[in-house]
């Protein structure tokens, strides 16, 4: 199949940026699948040695890329402890 | 506390400081700040309490959904009670948990969680 495409591309060269592109836009399709499976807090992954992960998290943590109206360096931890 | 006193009166008496007075020292003071500290906290969180308005901002659930938001505070409001009665403390504290998720749960959840509880076929971690 990959000789396929070679011999293709060698006829049609314009079709390398389709590569790129398309190549790419997988690539952070899956980035961003793992980053949700990995670093969101709300997943557990192992809930018998780890069942809580997300209280281990401190409260200036910030999950989203973009906070438009939470400052984070002003959050503190508000809960009583037990 | 009384007892304490009555050691110390005997230390002053001339005796020589050894360490292990010097622990016992450090030890009473450890205790007398915990018990302080347990002190503060609840009368920080009676004011809180009587301010509460609605669920503050969690960053361990940033997302639109806040199920979990709502799981967690049922949970640690349990836990709470099931710990700080465990150490025969105040459990007014609590009452924090339970404002929250009763802001943010659903009736009908915290109805079945709690006839769950009762029977005790509560699937949570308590």
């Amino acid at each position: 199949m990959l000789l396929t495409i070679r011999k293709q591309l060698r006829s049609h060269p314009a079709l390398i940026p389709l590569f790129f592109f398309i190549g790419g836009g997988a690539t952070m399709s899956l980035l961003y699948l793992a980053r949700l499976g990995l670093r969101n807090p709300d997943v557990s992954w192992d809930r018998k040695n780890n069942p809580e992960p997300w209280n281990k998290l401190s409260p200036n943590y910030q999950y989203k890329f973009f906070a438009v109206n939470t400052d984070y360096s002003k959050l503190k931890k508000d809960r009583p402890d037990f | 506390v009384l007892g304490a006193s009555a050691r110390y009166h005997r230390r002053d008496q001339g005796a020589l400081w050894s360490t292990h007075t010097r622990r016992q020292l450090q030890e009473e003071l450890v205790h007398l700040q915990s018990l302080f500290e347990k002190l503060k906290m609840s009368d920080k969180f009676e004011e809180k309490i009587k301010n509460y308005r609605t669920a503050p901002f969690d960053a361990r659930f940033p997302n639109t959904n806040q199920t979990r938001n709502c799981y967690q505070n049922y949970l640690d409001f349990h836990r709470c009670n099931k710990a700080l009665s465990a150490k025969n403390q105040d459990t007014a504290p609590c009452q924090w948990y339970r404002r929250v998720y009763k802001s943010l749960c659903p009736i009908s959840w915290v109805e079945k969680w709690d006839g769950q509880l009762e029977s005790g076929s509560f699937a949570g971690r308590i």
